[in-house]
């Protein structure tokens, strides 16, 4: 029997995340955060972690299986026509690194649980095995959940490098470097950052003037010399643009990294649900 | 793009992810590639671990049985590390669980690699002669369609061959690169070699050998593959040596592969993909995951990774080299690599 301290030390997971995940929707709006942004990943986020937790601990539970499966079928809808719309002229896997493609397979992967749910008491009594005054869940088709399992855990893997490869050095040590009031596309500050022997944000104490106007090649402008890391470039990827001064606790939680881990979190609490369920 | 645009003074969030979700995308180097596949599969150990039944004393009782057939000085402290699972089941199970998350975590977060991969190779050999009966080699038949030589074996040997180093400058294949190209290939002949040659011994020579034990795994499978292993069975029922010789045919194919050139190391390589899969899906109905009772995924999955770590290396051209007016080197001419 598993201990029931497992499926519930998951679930505060979840709810971490999904405070986090909230938190960050309300930041963002406050901070009037553009059109065409991951609005919907954070949403998805809020939604599968309070689906997840519930699933995990009866406790927790709002919603009955029906209707989580169809936020989810509408949830895999939605990310399946923006990686459509990602995917066009893209090679398979470029697309399988693409921003979308993990959360339309979370979402697949909720969907699946939800609507794949062998007890007929599914809907009843929602939650994961060995915890108190729950039943035993079972998958049907149980090999896709192995499938997703392993999709969802090279994902988390996946992430991971990511946010210790790239953008955990090369880009941080850029958006460290670079200036107040500037954004900068950060294939260009990485490739500076690295042609530096990624030390980019090495003892570089100069300022650039946050109202300066007119353009410079980012190589040239890290070239030219120290920077004076006071206010911060997110490089993430490709693409680094300055976060006003201030408010740090606001930044960090609007960060990409964040979202990222809370992307990883519930990749792993999916990945053990659905071995679980097996 | 190279274009530093100067913005608002007062600065505001703004999440391009879509954006870079179009603009990121890098390959991954093939050595990383394969570590982030080593450390998904321990990923994966970790949370099968957490199983319920993992928490019984139904697992020790899974460990003693793989003290069975070893000899005595491999199969004392076995009987005595399942006794002590059966008795703090919970808290050491936990530890086993958390410990394969962790390794898998700490194996794609870049800072924390090669320690992560030491511990692992560590752990697998722990595990290996505790957990699995050191594979059950020393037993009357070890059999490869079984999982012999033993699933966490392989994963030390990925790791190994996967560490992040570089002995060889012009590696052949990725498992050269940490430990040269002779090495790599004297383990890899080791590996399929003991392969082949557990295929031929007694146990697995006999008429109905192969069809037992394919015929025993499908028992508490999902229907499609209990008929796949059943039909498996019924074709090689009474064709137990002759299957037994082709087995080890291609596996000894497979472990001279590496000597052979390119094109056709390339081709057993392929082969070793084909067994691998095989061996992973038929024999070993991908390690019992699916009847809720597997602690990973047997010794199929590592053997497939382990093959790609071996796939010959494309000789690319260099770059081009623009001929300068003075030198007498031809337009288009590509630089020795």
């Amino acid at each position: 029997m598993l201990p029931a301290w497992i499926p519930g030390t998951f679930a505060a997971v979840m709810l971490a995340v999904a405070g986090l995940s909230a938190a960050r929707l309300v930041l963002a709006g406050r901070s009037r955060r553009p059109s065409g942004t991951d609005r919907d990943v954070d949403i998805a986020h809020v939604l599968m972690a309070i689906a997840m937790a519930g699933m995990l601990l009866v406790s927790l539970r709002t919603l009955p299986a029906g209707a989580w499966a169809v936020i989810f079928g509408g949830m895999t809808a939605w990310f399946g026509r923006r990686v459509y719309r990602e995917s066009r002229g893209r090679p398979a896997r470029v697309l399988a690194g693409g921003h979308h493609v993990p959360h339309l397979v979370h979402s697949a992967a909720m969907l699946y649980m939800f609507a794949a749910t062998a007890s007929p008491a599914a809907g009843a009594r929602f939650a994961m095995v060995g915890t108190a005054g729950s039943g035993q869940q079972m998958l049907r088709v149980p090999v896709v959940a192995l499938v997703f399992a392993l999709v969802l855990a090279g994902y988390a893997v996946l992430d991971l490098d990511r946010l210790s490869g790239t953008a955990g050095r090369g880009g941080v040590r850029a958006r460290q470097a670079l200036a107040p009031g500037s954004a900068v596309m950060a294939g260009d500050a990485a490739a500076a950052a690295s042609a530096r022997g990624g030390q980019a944000d090495v003892a570089w104490p100069r300022v650039l003037p946050a109202g300066a106007g007119g353009a410079a090649p980012a190589s040239a402008l890290l070239a030219r010399g120290p920077v004076l890391a006071r206010d911060r470039v997110l490089a993430r990827g490709s693409r680094a643009e300055y976060v006003g001064g201030g408010e740090a606790g606001s930044r960090s939680l609007l960060a990409p990294r964040l979202a990222a881990g809370c992307r990883i979190a519930m990749g792993v609490t999916m990945a053990f649900m659905l071995i679980m369920m097996i | 793009m190279a274009d530093i645009a100067v913005g608002n003074a007062r600065g505001a969030w703004q999440d391009h992810a879509s954006a870079d979700a179009r603009d990121t995308w890098r390959p991954i180097d093939a050595r990383r590639a394969l570590q982030l596949a080593l450390a998904a599969v321990w990923l994966l150990d970790g949370v099968l671990q957490y199983q319920s039944v993992m928490f019984t004393r139904a697992f020790g009782r899974m460990l003693a049985a793989s003290a069975a057939g070893n000899p005595a000085v491999i199969a004392t402290p076995i009987t005595w590390d399942a006794h002590l699972i059966e008795q703090h089941g919970v808290a050491l199970n936990t530890i086993f669980a958390t410990v394969q998350l962790l390794l898998g975590i700490g194996i794609a977060w870049r800072p924390a690699a090669r320690i992560a991969l030491g511990a692992s190779i560590a752990w697998a050999l722990a595990v290996w002669w505790l957990g699995e009966g050191l594979g059950g080699v020393l037993t009357a038949s070890p059999s490869p369609v079984s999982g012999a030589p033993g699933a966490v074996i392989i994963y030390a040997l990925l790791a190994v061959v996967l560490w992040p180093a570089d002995r060889s400058a012009a590696a052949p294949f990725t498992a050269a690169r940490a430990v040269g190209t002779r090495i790599a290939k004297l383990l890899w002949c080791t590996l399929w070699a003991s392969l082949a040659y557990f295929s031929l011994l007694a146990g697995n020579r006999t008429a109905q050998g192969l069809h037992d034990l394919i015929a025993s795994t499908g028992s508490a499978e999902p229907g499609w593959v209990a008929a796949l292993d059943g039909r498996a069975a019924a074709l090689l029922s009474h064709q137990g040596l002759t299957a037994s010789i082709v087995l080890a045919a291609a596996l000894a194919v497979i472990a001279i592969g590496v000597f052979l050139p390119p094109p056709l190391a390339r081709a057993t390589i392929v082969l070793a993909i084909v067994v691998s899969a095989a061996i992973w899906v038929i024999g070993q109905a991908f390690g019992g995951i699916l009847t809720g009772s597997g602690t990973d995924p047997d010794s199929g999955l590592p053997l497939l990774l382990l093959a790609l770590a071996y796939w010959p290396a494309v000789a690319r051209p260099g770059p081009r080299v623009r001929p300068a007016a003075t030198t007498a080197g031809r337009a288009g001419e590509r630089s020795p690599a």
